[in-house]
């Protein structure tokens, strides 16, 4: 295996990075004036990098430090999506919020970069440092608005509890590694297979390894009870950047959750199967009760992806190929729900000035009933309504867990969905049946509102699509097995 | 081997002992003291196992750059620690509770150790013999086995310098800066104007 | 085919005026229900020629309707002779009904609304009669159960409109309660709901008994008493007849199609449908007889002193209901359905007659208030006339034959019940005499008790009324001598064709036949003295009213006050229901329903809520501390649950 089959089969990542370097290079000659360009240039090179991540070659690299398979193809279209989606979001506000500095995009495109390390890592130490790289990037864009108190906030709890889940993180690995001397997945998985299958008990040491590490990831996907950095960070950083943060980090994370559980520590199951369980519940009811006492729209929507994910989770705790595609499909549906949605939370501006409280939506529908109708599609299907996508999203979960016996946690769910159907319900009462307050400012700008056009028309008729989107994300997951 | 032990028990011994007054020293210039010692202690654990050169990297890292870095931001930043250690009785009951748990659980862990069958054989580098050198058998595995590894932790690097750049960096304008560039390339034609002046007249 | 178009014309009259009607005005709405109803009529007509005269019989099975496991429904129609009648009657009665209503609902703001009602009540009637089977008999009878709700109730802005509305609803639920429990005890004893598959099977089923609390039962009789009750509730017969007078709150056409001429003969009809059944269940017959006698005697008795136009002849058709029961229970139900047919004929002339002095009369309906009408309405007067002397059963008038043949069959039953139902329904007949013809005397003879502008402005009604009621008039005169033969005289067995099954042997018809002389006689002399009577009465001295009324104070209260069924139910039903349906509804549903429920819920959730949001304290070491809670939890879940039950 030479190095330049290694080279073909990382170039995707390759090549993001020397675009990276160019633009750096770019943005520090030409000064911060040229920020906008450079937003351009990165959402441009998410398209090229989608388009080698397309046509690369499927292997492993680097002795199996690297694997380029159908689910990180999957997992890395989905990030690019919607990292560029987002990306496109922030053209407007950064020209007008002062947060345009060149930097931004570089940092963005940096985190993504890092999650599709990330997504491909075969290796703990892969892993880790894509995480790192995704994580160091993200804290530096959560506090991107040094002057404001709440982003400088935002992104120093970000920062000291991402530095604790990492330290979690770490000690996990280093646990399983006491156990096993490896941390390759592939070596991992064997000796897993060969020591462990059919044994009543694994070691304790290797269990209690893989409960660090899971902590450790959990808190990437703002799981309960690894969430609390999840609203203040939202509310804090700027608008953009939490839809950036809404979408593809979480993606990236529960793809890499769901390699390492299926991947080295598929044999155990049983093991994991509770800890994913317990998590999927705590997220579920949580996201969906706090977000009830929810003023401020970007908290609201912390809460809402930490019940998403709890979703999510539900189908990785199925544990099965049907439990993978359905995560798959749900962090699809999830990303154009989102996107859209913030979307919407982008266009809020009153006399120049960004509004995020949930009561400045009243009457929207008298003001702009584009927007509001865009929203409702959006809230309808986070509320899993039939036949918008979120519905899918939610059955396909569902029914992956109840395929593998998990009824309770199915059940469960769904309660939890009728809990946050309320809040998503409010919000539509809210536009459409109450006196209108000041209208927003308008026009919200051509990306604005063709993203959110774009995200309530995929939305709306997911089910066209939903073939397709279904199968090839059933070809990830089998790929994910080995098979 | 006994002395190895016996050194091996005095630096663990110290190691732990200088981790508590880390968090426990009530002056924070203390507790640097005290991490430094502990970085020492590691430093020499190291070389116990015989692996020279992360002990010095250790030393020079850590106890030179990083360690006194910290001494210079604690001692510039006027912390009120007082304050701060206010709300620490409130929480030590639960706090203490959840520590010792957590502790009974790892003690569990290591007392029920387990490695691997073949473990040993499975080690991704094994330990060369004694006539190559730590320096260069890491030296051999980064830059060839490891190299992705290498240039992602290169990139983090990388944005970690960024950020702090951008955190930091406050272009005012406004601001007069020297430019070395500019001054070298000044000229008396560039720097001086020569103006005629009329008597009378003014400029 | 044109069968199942008799059926559905009205269905597509009143979907469309439904539909388009109040788009369209008044003209086009009335033009499109009763266009299909008269060629509805005209096909009746044909129907009854075919099946009844030339002996064709059809079954149609439209399409499969629905199944689920071992219970199989289709849309499936019967026309057979009973069939044939029903609809006949139906479809004629309901044709003069929408014509009248052209005139009489002229002044009113919702005619199309009206003209729907009707057409769709007619639609469900037709569905009911022509049923093949229980299920889609049921629909039917829910149906003219709903259209009589919407009808009693059309002038919703009125109380009383509602109230009688709802309580005919709500007494006739009660009787279907009956049906329903009924309809599914058929089901689970012959396993089909299938006519023909249930009327195969009866004989087998019949004496087999279940155990019921200990009580060993007759299954057949249970069943059928469980159908007669779904009966009683249709038909007003005594004890669930209290909506039937509360219902002339509807407007008068309603009261002559709805709750004269049709639908409460539908329990009748039932009855007689199921005469299969019925006859392997002696012991139900017997109940149907008695009911039906006592009905017909008691209804007769509040006739006797009510003042108001319509609710005196609402009480005789109780009363007539009351006639075709019993002669139901003896046996007799070619005599039932020939009543059936008649009474629809007159008992609709009268209720139309009615609603022409009514109108005539700017809408009053007081006896009291009237007199004195000869001269204005000639017409209704002499129309009246014929509808009165049908009624009190003169000879000659259909009247005369059915119930002659009823009170016959009675006699020639030979059993208890049968001569107690003869006696009740002589009295009866002597009774309803009486009234119709008190009725007669109060409205149009005498000096006019009505103030002078309502008298001034009584006037004839237009001819688009009139005509129908000539049309019903005719029926009446002639029904009875026409059809004598057919329904019940020699050419019996050959017009029924087996439509209805009678197991008496020799036939209690031909028995019927042959009763002594005075039987035949007894009704018409006791209908001749009651006439006699209210001439004396209403005529020669009208203070002797007053005087007998108070003379037999207390009788004349109970019988004024209808038995004061109405407020016995008030006291044992109504009022502890309201108490219970307050209780439950503050105390069950708004404490324990809603407390627990909804309302308890909700508080839960935002307390829940408020929970959730106050663990997000916004100090990073809570949030930190939270995280190492939540790993050290997940440690422990472990060794508690692997381990610590591995070892332990």
């Amino acid at each position: 295996m030479g190095v330049l089959t290694d080279i073909s089969v990382i170039w995707p990542e390759l090549f993001l990075a020397i675009w990276i370097m160019v633009m750096l290079m770019i943005g520090v000659f030409r000064g911060d004036g040229f920020g906008a360009p450079i937003a351009w240039f990165a959402v441009i090179g998410f398209v090229m990098t989608g388009f080698f991540v397309l046509t690369g070659p499927i292997d492993l690299a680097f002795n199996g430090q690297y694997i380029s398979d159908k689910f990180a193809v999957f997992s890395k279209m989905l990030i690019l999506l919607g990292a560029g989606l987002t990306v496109m979001l922030s053209f407007g506000y950064n020209k007008r919020e002062g947060t345009g500095a060149f930097e931004m995009p570089i940092l963005l495109m940096f985190a993504v970069l890092g999650m599709l390390i990330m997504v491909s890592a075969n290796n703990f130490i892969t892993l880790y440092l894509g995480l790192e790289l995704q994580s160091l990037s993200l804290y530096i864009v959560a506090a991107f608005r040094r002057d404001n108190l709440r982003s400088s906030e935002a992104g120093l709890k970000y920062f000291v509890l991402g530095a604790l889940s990492s330290g979690l993180l770490l000690y996990g690995i280093s646990l399983v590694y006491g156990y096993s001397g490896s941390v390759d997945f592939g070596v991992l998985e064997t000796v897993i297979a060969d020591n462990l299958s059919g044994a009543a008990a694994p070691p304790l040491g290797l269990v209690v390894g893989l409960v660090f590490v899971l902590s450790g990831l959990a808190f990437k996907i703002s799981a309960v009870p690894f969430h609390m950095w999840t609203p203040d960070v939202y509310e804090g950083a700027p608008t953009p950047v939490t839809s950036f943060f809404a979408v593809a980090p979480k993606i990236a994370a529960i793809a890499l959750i769901a390699r390492v559980l299926i991947g080295p520590f598929g044999d155990l199951v049983a093991q994991w199967q509770q800890i994913v369980t317990v998590l999927a519940i705590a997220s579920m009811a949580l996201g969906a009760f706090a977000a009830i006492g929810q003023r401020n729209i970007k908290r609201l929507m912390a809460y809402s992806s930490i019940s998403h994910m709890g979703y999510a989770l539900v189908g990785l705790a199925a544990g099965s190929q049907k439990g993978i595609q359905a995560v798959l499909v749900y962090m699809a549906i999830y990303l154009f729900m989102n996107v859209g949605t913030f979307a919407c939370i982008l266009a809020m501006r009153r006399q120049g000035r960004m509004v995020e409280d949930i009561d400045d939506l009243a009457g929207l529908s008298k003001t702009n009933l584009g927007m509001a109708s865009a929203l409702a599609i959006f809230m309808f299907s986070m509320a899993g309504i039939p036949p918008l996508a979120g519905f899918f999203g939610k059955l396909f979960v569902f029914l992956a867990a109840v395929e593998s016996g998990l009824v309770v946690l199915a059940v469960i769910g769904l309660l939890a969905s009728v809990v946050a159907a309320f809040y998503y319900l409010r919000v539509i009462k809210l536009m459409f049946f109450d006196e209108p307050v000041e209208s927003f400012d308008r026009p919200a700008g051509s990306e604005i509102t063709s993203i959110m056009t774009l995200s309530a028309i995929v939305t709306l008729f997911f089910l066209v699509g939903l073939g397709p989107v279904y199968s090839s994300a059933g070809a990830a997951a089998r790929s994910l097995f080995g098979l | 081997m006994t002395v190895a032990a016996l050194f091996f028990y005095l630096f663990a011994a110290l190691l732990i002992g200088a981790g508590f007054m880390v968090i426990s020293a009530r002056n924070p210039v203390h507790a640097v003291l005290f991490l430094i010692l502990a970085f020492f202690n590691a430093a020499g654990l190291f070389v116990l196992v015989g692996a020279e050169f992360l002990a010095m990297i250790l030393v020079i890292v850590y106890v030179g750059a990083v360690a006194v870095l910290f001494l210079f931001v604690v001692m510039m930043l006027d912390v009120d620690f007082a304050e701060m250690r206010e709300g620490f009785l409130q929480y030590l009951p639960i706090g203490s509770m959840i520590g010792i748990i957590l502790f009974i659980e790892l003690v569990m862990v290591l007392g029920t150790w387990v490695i691997a069958p073949d473990a040993a054989q499975i080690v991704a580098a094994p330990i060369p013999d004694a006539s190559v050198t730590n320096t260069e058998a890491l030296g051999r595995l980064i830059y060839t086995e490891y190299v992705y590894f290498f240039q992602a932790a290169g990139v983090i690097l990388l944005v970690a310098m960024i950020g702090a750049i951008v955190l930091t960096l406050h272009h005012k304008p406004g601001v007069k800066r020297q430019n070395i560039a500019e001054q070298v390339a000044r000229r008396p034609e560039t720097a001086i104007e020569i103006r005629d002046v009329k008597p009378g007249q003014g400029v | 085919m044109f069968y199942l178009l008799a059926i559905f014309l009205p269905l597509i009259g009143a979907a469309m005026t439904g539909a388009f009607g109040n788009r369209l005005g008044n003209r086009p709405a009335q033009m499109m229900t009763v266009i299909p109803m008269l060629l509805s009529a005209a096909l009746g007509c044909l129907i009854l020629a075919q099946v009844g005269f030339a002996h064709r019989e059809i079954e149609t099975v439209a399409i499969n309707w629905f199944s689920s496991g071992a219970l199989e429904v289709s849309w499936a129609f019967r026309f057979d002779t009973l069939t044939a009648v029903m609809v006949f009657v139906v479809t004629m009665v309901s044709a003069m009904v929408h014509v009248y209503s052209i005139g009489y609902m002229a002044h009113d703001p919702h005619v199309p609304r009206f003209m729907a009602y009707l057409s769709l009540f007619t639609f469900f009637m037709l569905m009911l009669v022509s049923a093949d089977n229980f299920v889609q008999m049921f629909l039917g009878w829910e149906g003219v159960g709903l259209s009589s709700y919407l009808l009693i109730g059309f002038w919703y802005k009125r109380e009383t409109a509602n109230a009688a509305a709802i309580k005919a609803f709500v007494v006739n639920r009660v009787g279907d309660f009956g049906f329903l429990l009924g309809i599914l005890g058929v089901f689970l004893v012959f396993g089909s709901l299938d006519f023909d598959q249930v009327f195969a099977g009866s004989p087998d089923i019949a004496g087999t008994n279940f155990n019921f609390l200990g009580f060993e039962t007759d299954i057949l009789t249970t069943i059928c008493i469980l159908l007669f009750i779904g009966a009683m509730g249709k038909s007003a017969q005594i004890g669930l007849h209290t909506w039937l007078p509360d219902a002339m709150e509807g407007p008068t056409p309603v009261s002559a199609l709805i709750h004269a001429a049709t639908m409460v003969t539908a329990g009748v009809f039932m009855v007689a449908r199921l005469s299969p059944m019925f006859e392997y269940a002696p012991i139900a017959l017997a109940v149907v007889t008695v009911v039906g006698a006592t009905t017909a005697f008691f209804a007769a008795t509040i006739g006797l002193t009510q003042t108001d136009i319509k609710r005196v002849i609402a009480y005789s058709t109780c009363s007539q209901l009351g006639y075709m029961f019993f002669a139901i229970g003896v046996g007799a139900y070619p005599a039932a359905i020939f009543h059936l047919m008649t009474h629809a004929f007159f008992k609709a002339l009268l209720f139309l007659g009615a609603g022409s002095v009514i109108h005539g009369m700017s809408d009053e309906q007081d006896m009291r208030k009237m007199g004195g009408l000869w001269s204005k309405m000639r017409v209704t007067a002499v129309l009246m006339w014929v509808g009165s002397l049908a009624l009190a059963g003169m000879p000659f008038f259909a009247g005369y034959y059915s119930k002659d043949i009823i009170l016959e069959s009675a006699f020639a039953a030979h059993t208890g019940l049968g001569t107690y139902a003869f006696w009740v329904g002589i009295a009866a007949a002597a009774m309803t005499a009486f009234y119709s013809w008190r009725l007669i005397f109060m409205t149009f003879n005498g000096p006019t008790r009505a103030d002078a502008h309502t008298y001034d402005h009584a006037h004839e009604s237009p001819p688009v009324m009139i005509a129908p009621l000539i049309v019903l008039a005719l029926g009446a005169i002639f029904s009875g001598w026409l059809g004598f033969e057919y329904f019940v005289g020699h050419e019996m067995e050959h017009f029924w064709n087996g439509s209805i099954l009678m197991l008496g042997e020799p036939d209690i018809i031909e028995a019927a036949h042959h009763v002594p002389e005075w039987v035949p006689l007894l009704p018409a002399l006791v209908g001749v003295a009651g006439i006699a009577l209210a001439f004396l009465f209403y005529k020669m001295m009208p203070t002797l009213p007053a005087r007998v009324a108070g003379g037999f104070g207390f009788v004349y209260r109970f019988v004024f006050n209808k038995w004061f069924f109405d407020e016995l139910y008030e006291k044992i039903f109504i009022r502890p229901a309201f108490r219970l349906g307050h209780g439950l509804w503050k105390g069950g549903d708004g404490q324990v329903i809603d407390g627990v429920g909804p309302d308890g819920v909700a508080a839960g959730v935002k307390n829940l809520a408020a929970g959730a949001v106050r663990l997000q304290t916004g100090y990073l070491y809570h949030y930190a501390f939270a995280m190492l809670i939540g790993v050290v939890g997940l440690v422990g879940w472990y060794l508690i649950t692997v381990f610590g039950g591995g070892a332990g």
